[in-house]
């Protein structure tokens, strides 16, 4: 398939401006914190789950996407969450807990909502599966337009939940795509050590629905992949497993040293961004001065929007108490 | 025995009903009002569910809202969590409280926080009807309440009918209610037929008009001056079992059903244990750590001036529920049990 | 006046069934069609309608032990 050039060029876009976005949430998340690293100290606390290396699964994916679609992600969602378009200074502002946060800093990093878009996240692995296969059976059973897109790592596919919901999804024919992120790691443990089926789309032979392997973590590819599913999805063929070989390219979190993995192999690992950066010149796609315009322009993006996140207030105490119930 | 009084608003009604009948005219009612509202579960399309809560609507309906689902509790309910997102009222049936093992992940954590943790952002309008309690040799496995568990979480409303009327009632509540309901009704109150003849006192008349019963509103089913009897689900009809074994003792119980866990309605029980002085809690679920305790709690931390005896605790001691007929029985409460906790605490201090 | 019997082929053999409750009081106005008792045999579920408007006489009360063809009420 030959991609689109403004697709090729809002997916190089979605891309720095998540990856600017995770920078600059990496030194935001060590002030504070050192030198004894407590990970309840500093302007952003908590656990940090970056996207550095995966950047591609969310574009190559969500380029297909529309207003009528619903993507649900995982605990690590920054990526997604960007090329789905969610609001950026509201989405700074809950990683940093203020008042103007996606959900007024009730939420924080793993659990970013912008119905807006129809973007939502979940905490727990695999917990966001049923829930976006039930958005996308609430547009089915109601004659509505769109599809539902959920995120998941690689090791979470051997979580039960996988499991109920592709058998329900195929069984429905429900409009829905399960985007496996193959990292290689659920948190230490290699997949050849968790999963005895080598790749994720196989498993689709268990439920009878579709499923493609994509590798080499190339916006282009998985564009042309995702392609196929989204379609086959709007057709109300029922769902695909769509599993990506991508690379983490830093631990599990922030403070991991990821001591699990060689030298060898994490060098060994490839940044998508600078590789997809040199084809699209060589394709004529951008120039070099439009690639540095752009990548100017969304640097300053990203930085106002950290601004506004250090700028707003943080909630009122109490308010702690206030939006259990509808 | 006293009868569960009709809101006189409701209007009189000649029908004497089972909860199960009571709860599924509440169900097909607010289908029939809203197509958004549908129910999905393990039998429950073809068969109407286990409770017989959603007899006929298939039938009604069709079978796309009233959808059989494949043993995938984690599944069902994540999807029905989905839909309630997309803004559709979905209705679930978790047979047994006691499966909320496989999938309380979705129910605690996903369900019940959705619109907290997205401030504000998504509602939750999921109503969930279960199935609980035991007394008929079903075993550890099959027969459990567990309403402090659920009780104990944030963001999960919970009601107990115990009679046929307040069933329908409450029912509608949870229906149009925006978030996360329970249902929870002890299936020897239902009226099932597997379980032999229903429960006399759990049958009410039940008008055929919609009404609601509003959350947070315990029922006083008999008035009285000695002792404050609690009760919600099955063990209400043993308080009033034991209110009139008391009578005949000379001993004026107050009878108490919560009908809500969760928001509990504190007002009316201290405003009960303020006039008498005593308290018997009758819960079937373990004794501790639960609704037992929380009773006694809110009442002390209020005022401990009330107390005029200290507060008896009728629950099921802190055992899987055994099989056997003399060992369940040792085990369940009962009329008798609340009568000798009341009659400990009558004696002269 | 008409009789509410229990259907020769309400059930599938000679089993014996039991009145669970009858939903309108003895004496009640009921109306045809509309669901006015229900029985089990052994765990199966079962309800008959009003066969006609009309004053209810119940002959069968609720725990009575009834068979196929049985009249157990009446509609005048």
């Amino acid at each position: 398939m030959v991609v689109d050039i403004a697709a090729r060029k809002w997916m190089y876009e979605r891309m720095i401006e998540s990856r600017y976005f995770d920078d600059a949430i990496f030194a935001a998340y060590f002030e504070g914190k050192t030198p004894v690293f407590n990970m309840a100290k500093g302007p952003v606390p908590g656990e940090m789950h970056q996207s550095f290396g995966q950047e591609p699964c969310a574009v190559g994916v969500l380029a297909h996407l529309g207003p009528d679609d619903v993507v649900g992600a995982a605990h690590r969602p920054h990526h997604v969450a960007i090329a789905r378009g969610v609001n950026l200074d509201r989405m700074a502002a809950e990683l940093f807990g203020k008042k103007t946060g996606l959900s007024g800093g009730r939420g924080g990093h793993m659990h970013l909502y912008d119905k807006s878009v129809n973007f939502f996240c979940s905490g727990i692995i695999a917990e966001g599966l049923g829930p976006a296969a039930g958005m996308a059976m609430a547009r089915k059973v109601q004659n509505l337009p769109g599809i539902a897109v959920a995120y998941i790592g690689e090791a979470a596919a051997n979580q039960g939940a996988f499991h109920e919901v592709l058998n329900m999804a195929s069984l429905w024919k429900l409009p829905f795509i399960c985007v496996i992120e193959d990292n290689k790691y659920g948190v230490s443990v290699p997949k050849r050590l968790s999963t005895a089926v080598e790749r994720n789309p196989n498993r689709g032979a268990a439920y009878g629905c579709f499923g493609e392997y994509v590798e080499g973590n190339d916006p282009d590819k998985i564009y042309a992949a995702a392609a196929t599913a989204v379609a086959r999805a709007r057709r109300g063929e029922g769902p695909t497993i769509l599993e990506l070989e991508t690379e983490r390219l830093h631990g599990h979190f922030i403070g991991d040293p990821a001591a699990y993995r060689s030298e060898a192999e994490r060098g060994a690992q490839l940044d998508p961004i600078p590789v997809y950066r040199r084809r699209l010149l060589e394709n004529g796609v951008f120039d070099e001065a439009a690639l540095v315009a752009v990548e100017a322009r969304v640097k300053e993006r990203v930085a106002k929007s950290i601004k506004f996140a250090r700028d707003s207030d943080y909630p009122e105490p109490a308010e702690a108490l206030d939006k259990l119930y509808a | 025995m006293a009868a569960p009084p009709n809101a006189s608003s409701a209007g009189q009604s000649d029908r004497i009903l089972t909860m199960a009948r009571a709860g599924r005219e509440a169900v097909i009612s607010e289908m029939r009002k809203d197509p958004k509202v549908f129910v999905i579960g393990e039998d429950v399309g073809k068969i109407g569910g286990i409770f017989g809560t959603a007899v006929g609507v298939q039938e009604e309906f069709g079978a796309s809202r009233a959808i059989d689902t494949p043993i995938s509790e984690t599944g069902f309910i994540g999807i029905a969590c989905g839909a309630a997102m997309a803004g559709m009222r979905p209705l679930v049936e978790l047979a047994y409280v006691d499966f909320f093992g496989v999938c309380f992940n979705q129910i605690y954590n996903f369900a019940a926080k959705t619109h907290y943790m997205s401030g504000g952002q998504y509602t939750m309008p999921l109503t969930m009807m279960i199935g609980v309690g035991g007394g008929y040799n079903n075993a550890a496995q099959h027969s459990q309440t567990v309403y402090g568990t659920f009780a104990h979480m944030p963001g999960i409303k919970i009601v107990v009918p115990s009679n046929a009327y307040d069933a329908k009632g409450l029912m509608h509540s949870c229906i149009q209610d925006d978030n996360l309901t329970l249902w929870m009704v002890h299936k020897a109150t239902c009226g099932l037929g597997w379980l032999g003849a229903p429960l006399k006192t759990a049958m009410a008349a039940v008008p055929e008009t919609d009404y609601s019963i509003p959350f947070g509103e315990a029922r006083v089913w008999r008035e009285g001056t000695d002792v404050t009897l609690v009760g919600l689900g099955l063990t209400v009809h043993h308080c009033l079992q034991a209110a009139d074994l008391l009578e005949a003792s000379g001993i004026s119980a107050e009878v108490i059903d919560l009908r809500s866990l969760v928001p509990l309605d504190r007002e009316t029980i201290f405003a009960s244990v303020s006039k008498t002085g005593r308290l018997v809690v009758v819960d079937e679920d373990y004794l501790s750590f639960g609704v037992t305790g929380e009773i006694i709690a809110s009442i002390s931390e209020r005022d401990p001036r009330v107390w005029k005896a200290p507060p008896r605790r009728v629950a099921y001691p802190d055992v899987p529920v055994p099989f056997s007929r003399p060992l369940e029985d040792f085990c369940m409460p009962d009329a008798q049990k609340v009568v000798a906790a009341v009659k400990s605490i009558m004696a002269p201090q | 006046m008409t009789d509410i019997r229990i259907p020769n082929d309400l059930w599938d053999d000679d089993r014996e069934g039991v009145i669970v409750s009858w939903i309108y009081k003895d004496g009640a106005v009921v109306e045809s069609g509309k669901v006015v008792v229900e029985l089990m045999v052994e765990k199966a579920q079962m309800e008959l309608s009003a066969p006609a408007s009309g004053r209810l006489t119940i002959l069968a009360a609720a725990d009575a032990i009834v068979n196929r063809g049985q009249v157990i009420g009446r509609i005048e």
